[in-house]
């Protein structure tokens, strides 16, 4: 039993410890540096698991040395080392651009940021049903605090909302769990899937009922409809490297969902076998539909890519709702795309809302930006990234999810969404991109970030960071396309999870 | 029958959690989540069943004892939410200050 | 051909990056590079002409069918060299027509980046690699066409464009998804062979329908046709490239190579010769009422991709030969036209051919060369527009036997030829001839010697192929068109003269009722003023994109107000419709069979009075003080049910919580607006209270259905085990310390993040106190009470010792750290109350994050010491020491841990009472209205 497993974990809990203890005596630059260093580490720490997985092994830890299902016990499988690497992949750049300036407009900033990547880690990994509520409350109030990050009214007013959803969020949570230990008797996920299949059938009702509501609290995460309506504010009024760092936060409900659908209500389930899949299809292209219409309304870039978000989450569902291993493999190679590209989005915004002046990133003709190449320039290829156009990973996702949605009866609906949904991006984005960049009448005004070609590579270099990414996902989406099917193939696969954990 | 006037005392902290927090001011707001948070304790708790007088503290007298699980679950519960509700009390004046009024909007219409 | 493709690519980073060392530099850049392009393309050209098709293959993503596969055969050569030729000359051409205002590496950059787009589209074996290169022309497009970016008919052409041709490039992809599933590849190689089993598939018409949409869109075809013109705003030598080699040329590329997969259904003849014939009608009608120079020839660029694709729609080989042939010629002559009428716009200023007349006198060089051209367009004899547009209406008469109402099809191909040479007749009297120009901004004179080189090249090729068609086009036009057919080729030849056929009579006429038309155009303008003058693509385009955006704002507008109460509602809403769906969809029985507990009197009692107080505060809700004092006794009824049913860990935790919880909620209500909220509209109130009735209602009904149900959990190893194994009595503390002690350490860390974030929130936050309470008494400034005071300061040590005993107990019997943690910090709360919060500061540091921080890291290092021995994170141990006086004394490693939750508790809670605290006391301080008593 390798402590590589925790070891995830533990580094951003200690080092936030660290920088809570030290908090008086070390300087700013040397804060920066350790909580840099850090997220360095995790992306090590991935690395090395992703090596440890990738041959399909499914590593378990077991908490306290108590043997399942009545310890606490960390899986790690593919699935779960991916969304790992993910988030660890995106916190770099988001905590590069946050020490440039945002770590100091408010306290604890890094300490907020390590436990939430501490909470995020948490929740990947767990494998016990409470122990996941538990993270979630911690990466959750990691947010409230990073969101609230800096202050202001509109930023107070989304966090208010926020928080206050999300404390009804974590009730309905409760109810769930608690349900499913009434009748089932464990809290262990693996234990849970083989109870699940033995229920008999007099007693179904209030586990089904528990699952549905299990599966509310996902939604709200992920922000689908009808529970997106939180997202857009938050997202747009927070400080850049937060917004940029929640990228993964809806991502991190799409993973519970796709979890919870493929252990507990997999094809070993017996009454309750892919009993989500109902639901998920519709809900999924209503989001993409509803997020794109978002997108073209939008009346300013950061609200804009918000609404982006919830599009691409709803693309994502599409892709695993589909239920096949394509499906999935889809979903998974989509999943890094829509997180960097909508981490860059954010980092991007703030650069370009900053040369604005007064217009900030409202979408009136304004002023000429400076730096007008380059920010055009990313500008442009952030946007056909986000939209989905070729070469660039969005339309290889979305290539991939049309070719799995063959086979689906309901083809002709994905297809129309998606392709539509596409279309109207590719229109919202030439808008926004005209607008602010082509009808800039006023002249330019000498923000307040100096514009030395130094500072300005590397005030973007963090977005940059997330282009680059989102480039190796296309040079290298053989390989990726490669690992998703082989990802998508184990979690189809639950037998091996439920073994693995349970017969250690 | 008292498992029956359990669920009902559920059901009511349940019922009168749902409708503060519908409320457009913070302070029924709170009061609200208080509320739901009384009714998920009681809930997590009883899905151990209930029983009397059987603490789960083991003693060479007792034969038989409640199921611990759900006590422990609901203590981290408790405490979880403790930390919820302090912060939403917080975060109300907080936005009291930044909003210039309790709605939960920062619409003044009252 | 890779290679090819990098050239051009990496090219375009090139020429932009060299154009900062000056702006011509950009221009041989580009033009070197395409000259290499064409170099690359002539080693490979032998074996292509020699009949083979070469294959360059790049593993991508081979498990979903995705590679990298170039592919060269007589059609992509054909194309090849059209795009680098013409784009060639185009780049010399726009070396002397760009001003030295326009930024020139951002230009060629442009047109290099849509070049090698092109280029990939007519060079792609894989069809979704195609279909990136499609779209990558559609966004290489905008940025040529938005090129003069501060002109507002650019922008919008250049969106217009992107938004029409985007479409296509949508419904192309979706088509070529499902040809893909149909052929089962993506590769032409299977696909051009698969035929059969393609139309005869059931996906076969919504697949065609697809890709059709795609290759209209991107060749103008009607109804789509309109983005063209608007794009007209391109500086000249885009839309002179645009026109002629690209961009509408890939929509009838994709029509001759996909021809042998999908063509000869009646569903391809009839969509793709009906849309193209409507074209051609169409295009060449609008075409003569333009005033605009480019207008006219936008429209009969429209009108001639509507006769390619008309010859692509009949079917026939020979047809097909035709369309590839149509597709050289026209290139070559619209290139030229496009390229003079640059010129002419550029020497005089406009484009406006009621103002340009007679420039015959002011430059007879560039007239002759643009008659010429006009005349190739226009399809007379020894050009090369005559051969193709004869061939032409040889095939419409032919293909017209076939079918019944045959002789209508030569008919209609005859007005539409009227009125291209009419067009064409306008193109060269009004410009050239008709008077003298009127008011021209300069007086026109002849281009710098090297702008006109270009035309002149074409307009000899013009020359030369119509004259000589076997010695220049023959051997291309076969292998391009044996590269369409995939067969062996019917039998053709391309003689000037084939005797007198139906084609040279309906040319005849075409030419005669073309000079008519003409002769009498003024009175046509008129009535074409009259009746179709805003009669256009554009306004409707428009209307539907303004339709797009505001219905998408009303429905976005409509879902996200901004309201939290909205957000409430439909969040409980969704919970009903889950919960509820799933109980009764599972269709299982309420209740089980589980034999029930006894309802004794006092609990009843109990119960009804909380369900009385929980009442009562909500309909009290708005008096505030009474509601916090009412669900204090909600709280304290809850403790009593923890106890009642054998939990009294339980018990005391909510107890204590509640202290805590009720405290701070008195210290902030005193912040809060005093007087109370407006009452809520009654429909509101009722419709909250039936929501709130519903999901009460679930709530009791889903316990109800757990509660009467038969249980079995896995309690029992946590009974058997927690002696032996976690050297405890108290199971439920040892499940929190060692059994689920990771649970423990999350819930201890959500602790400190709530105080870390309220300190970060509450920080600088300054909160005017009301001066008085909601009577209307002012707050009482009294000094704290003494007698309170000094006992609270006598109880303080007493209720640590109490807090101590609880926590080191708490492994067996009911207590441990937190709620010792609770305790300690009501005590420590004690003396605020009691003696301000001044007193207290002088004896109790402020700052509690080191408490915080070492209570944490006690509780997540005592884990770590497991690891040492090679045991998982959280592993306890436990000995028993023996102490004087207490005797044998038991300690477990998790102890350890306990005191960590301890620590974290007390500093969590005092952190955030003490920050309540200070705000009292400052606005305490804000000076009194009264002044001092």
């Amino acid at each position: 039993m390798s402590h590589l497993i925790i070891a995830p974990v533990l580094l951003p809990l200690f080092a936030g410890l660290l920088l809570l203890l030290l908090r008086s005596v070390l300087s700013v630059r040397i804060h920066r540096t350790l909580s840099l260093i850090a997220v360095v580490g995790q992306i090590g720490l991935a690395i090395a698991l992703l090596s440890r997985v990738h041959s399909g092994e499914i590593l378990t830890y077991m908490l306290g040395g108590w043997i399942p299902p009545f310890g606490i016990v960390l899986v790690a499988d593919r699935l779960s080392v991916w969304m790992l690497l993910i988030t660890a992949l995106l916190a770099l750049p988001a905590l590069l651009h946050g020490v440039r300036g945002t770590d100091l407009r408010g306290r604890h900033f890094h300490i907020l940021f390590q436990w939430q990547l501490f909470g995020l880690s948490g929740a990947f990994l767990t494998g016990d049903l409470f122990n996941l509520f538990v993270f979630f409350e911690i990466l959750l109030l990691a947010s409230y605090g990073l969101l609230l990050h800096g202050g202001g009214r509109l930023r107070t007013r989304a966090g208010l909302h926020f928080v206050i959803i999300n404390l009804a969020g974590s009730t309905l949570f409760l109810f769930a769990v608690g349900t499913l230990y009434g009748i089932l008797g464990t809290l262990n996920m693996a234990d849970l899937a083989r109870q699940v299949a033995l229920v008999p059938a007099e007693h179904l009702g209030p586990v089904k009922a528990a699952s549905l509501l299990l599966f509310g609290v996902f939604i709200l995460k992920s922000a689908l409809i009808p529970l997106h309506l939180w997202l857009p504010a938050a997202y747009a009024n927070t400080s850049a490297p937060v917004a940029a760092l929640f990228a993964i936060m809806t991502k991190l409900g799409a993973y519970a969902i796709l979890r919870i659908d493929t252990l507990i209500f997999g094809s070993s389930a017996g009454a309750l076998a892919g009993m989500l899949d109902a639901w998920l299809l519709p809900l999924a292209l209503l989001t993409l539909v509803i997020g794109m219409l978002g997108v073209v309304a939008a009346s300013a870039l950061r609200q804009q890519i918000a609404y982006l978000v919830v599009a691409s989450v709803g693309s994502l569902l599409t892709a695993f709702a589909l239920g096949s291993a394509a499906g999935i493999a889809a979903g998974l190679y989509y999943l890094p795309h829509a997180t960097f590209a909508a981490g860059a989005f954010f980092l991007l915004a703030d650069a370009i809302a900053s040369r604005r002046g007064g217009f900030d990133d409202r979408f009136e003709p304004g002023v000429v930006l400076a730096d007008r190449k380059v920010l055009g320039g990313l500008f442009f290829v952030v946007a056909m990234l986000s939209v989905g156009l070729p070469p660039l990973s969005g339309f290889i996702g979305k290539w991939m999810t049309l070719q799995a949605a063959l086979p689906h009866p309901s083809l002709p609906w994905i297809m129309a969404s998606i392709l539509g949904t596409s279309l109207l991006g590719i229109i919202a984005m030439a808008r926004s991109g005209s607008v602010l960049f082509y009808r800039a009448e006023a002249a330019p005004v000498d923000s307040a970030t100096p514009l030395r070609v130094g500072t300005r590579t590397r005030e973007l270099l963090p977005a940059i960071l997330l282009l680059l990414l989102c480039l190796a996902l296309v040079i290298w989406a053989g390989p990726v396309d490669e690992f998703a099917r082989a990802t998508a193939a184990q979690l189809l696969q639950p037998e091996d999870y439920i073994r693995a954990v349970l017969e250690p | 029958m008292m498992e029956a006037l359990m669920a009902l005392v559920i059901g009511v902290l349940t019922a009168c959690g749902v409708y503060l927090t519908l409320r457009a001011r913070t302070f029924p707001v709170v009061l609200g989540l208080t509320f739901l948070s009384y009714a998920v304790n009681l809930f997590l708790f009883t899905m151990g069943r209930l029983t009397i007088g059987r603490p789960p503290i083991i003693h060479w007298t007792a034969a038989d004892y409640a199921d611990p699980l759900p006590q422990a679950l609901v203590l981290t519960a408790i405490v979880i939410s403790f930390a919820m509700t302090a912060f939403v009390i917080m975060l109300s004046l907080k936005a009291r200050e930044e909003l210039g009024n309790d709605h939960v909007d920062g619409r003044d219409d009252a | 051909m890779l290679s090819l493709l990098l050239t051009i690519f990496t090219g375009s980073v090139l020429t932009a990056w060299v154009s900062r060392f000056g702006r011509l530099y950009a221009a041989w850049a580009a033009g070197a590079l395409a000259l290499l392009g064409l170099l690359q393309l002539v080693p490979r050209a032998a074996a292509v002409f020699a009949g083979e098709t070469l294959i360059e293959r790049l593993a991508w993503m081979p498990i979903s069918g995705l590679d990298l596969v170039f592919r060269l055969d007589g059609l992509g050569l054909l194309f090849a060299l059209l795009i680098l030729g013409i784009g060639l000359l185009v780049i010399v051409y726009a070396r002397y027509y760009l001003s030295p205002r326009d930024c020139m590496g951002r230009f060629y950059a442009y047109l290099l980046l849509f070049m090698g787009a092109m280029l990939g589209i007519v060079l792609s074996e894989n069809i979704i690699q195609l279909l990136i290169f499609w779209e990558l022309t559609s966004l290489s497009s905008f940025l040529l066409i938005s090129y003069w970016q501060y002109r507002a008919d650019a922008r919008q052409g250049a969106r217009m464009a992107l938004a029409i041709t985007g479409a296509g490039g949508m419904a192309l992809l979706g088509g070529f998804v499902l040809l893909g599933e149909i052929a089962g590849s993506y590769e032409l190689s299977t696909i051009l062979a698969s035929g059969d089993v393609i139309r005869a598939h059931p996906h076969y018409l919504p697949m065609l329908v697809l890709v059709l949409l795609g290759a209209f869109t991107k060749s103008a075809q009607f109804p789509f046709h309109f983005w063209l013109p608007n794009a007209m705003s391109a500086p000249t030598p885009v839309s002179a490239y645009l026109h002629s080699a690209t961009m509408v040329k890939a929509g009838v590329f994709l029509l001759a190579r996909l021809f042998p997969a999908l063509s000869g259904t009646p569903e391809w003849a009839w969509l793709v010769s009906g849309v193209g014939l409507t074209t051609f009608i169409l295009g060449a009608f609008m075409a003569l009422f333009q005033h605009d120079l480019k207008g006219l020839l936008a429209y009969s660029t429209i009108s001639h991709l509507g006769l390619i694709t008309v010859l692509f729609g009949i079917g026939t080989p020979l047809a097909a030969v035709a369309g590839v042939f149509h597709i050289i010629n026209h290139a070559i002559f619209k290139a030229s036209l496009f390229m003079a009428a640059g010129i002419i716009d550029h020497e005089s200023g406009s484009r406006d051919m009621r103002c340009l007349n007679g420039l015959w006198k002011y430059m007879p060089h560039t007239a002759l060369l643009a008659m010429v051209a006009a005349a190739a367009m226009a399809g007379v004899p020894l050009l090369n527009g005559f051969l193709s547009k004869e061939m032409f209406f040889a095939e419409a008469v032919s293909a017209g036997t076939h079918l019944q109402l045959g002789w209508l099809l030569p008919v209609l191909i005859t007005i539409g030829g009227i009125f291209a040479v009419a067009y064409s007749f306008r193109f060269i009297h009004d410009v050239f001839f008709n008077g003298e120009p009127i008011d021209l901004p300069k007086t026109p004179h002849e281009p710098p010697r090297w702008m006109k080189v270009p035309v002149e090249l074409l307009v000899a090729l013009c020359l030369l192929v119509g004259i000589l068609p076997s010695l220049t086009v023959e051997p291309i036009l076969r292998i391009a068109a044996a590269g369409v057919l995939q067969t062996e080729l019917p039998h053709f030849d391309l003689a000037i003269w084939h005797g007198v056929s139906p084609a040279l009579l309906m040319s005849l006429a075409a030419a005669l009722g073309g000079g008519l038309l003409y002769a009498m155009r003024s009175p046509l303008f008129a009535l074409h003023e009259k009746y179709c003058g805003r009669l256009q693509g554009k306004l409707l385009f428009d209307g539907l994109l303004a339709g797009v955006f505001a219905s998408a704002g009303s429905i976005t507008r409509w879902l996200d107000t901004g309201s939290l109460q909205r957000l409430m509602l439909s969040f409980f809403i969704a919970v009903l419709v889950l919960g509820g769906s799933g109980y009764i969809g599972s269709g299982s029985p309420l209740a089980g069979s589980r034999e029930l507990l006894e309802l004794d009197a006092i609990s009843l009692i109990a119960g009804l009075g909380l369900i009385l107080a929980a009442v009562a505060t909500v309909v009290l809700h708005r008096q505030r003080f009474v509601a916090l004092v009412l669900i204090g006794a909600v709280g304290l009824v809850v403790s009593l049910i923890f106890v009642k049913f054998s939990a009294p860990d339980l018990a005391l935790t909510q107890l204590s919580v509640e202290i805590v919880t009720i405290v701070l909620l008195l210290l902030a209500l005193y912040f809060l607006p005093q007087r109370p909220a407006r009452e809520s509209s009654r429909p509101r109130v009722l419709r909250d209270v039936s929501i709130a009735a519903l999901v009460g209602g679930g709530a009791t009904l889903l316990t109800w259905a757990v509660l009467t149900r038969p249980y079995g959990s896995i309690a029992g190893y946590f009974l058997e085990n927690a002696k032996p194994e976690g050297g405890g009595n108290n199971v439920v503390n040892v499940i929190l310390v060692d059994f689920r002690g990771y649970d423990t350490l999350g819930e201890i860390a959500v602790l400190a993040l709530a105080a870390l974030g309220i300190f970060a929130m509450l920080e600088k936050l300054q909160l005017p106190g009301p001066e008085t309470d909601e009577q209307g008494r002012r707050w009482n400034r009294d000094t704290h009470p003494a007698v309170m005071a000094s006992l609270t300061r006598l109880l303080l040590p007493l209720a640590l010792l109490v807090s101590i005993f609880i926590l080191l107990r708490g492994h067996n019997l009911p207590g441990g750290g937190f709620i010792a943690g609770l305790i300690t910090a009501v005590a420590l709360i004690m003396q605020y109350l009691a003696n301000g919060v001044t007193w207290t500061q002088s004896r109790l540091p402020a700052n509690m994050h080191p408490v915080i921080g070492f209570g944490l890291l006690l509780a997540a290092a005592t884990g770590l010491g497991s690891w040492l021995v090679g045991h998982p994170y959280l592993t306890s141990t436990f000995t028993y020491l023996d102490w004087p006086l207490v005797g044998k004394f038991e300690v477990a490693s998790a102890m350890a841990f306990d005191v960590g939750v301890y620590l974290v508790v007390v500093g969590a809670t005092l952190l955030i009472l003490i920050h309540l605290g200070l705000m009292h006391s400052a606005s305490h301080a804000s000076p009194d209205p009264q002044g001092p008593r």
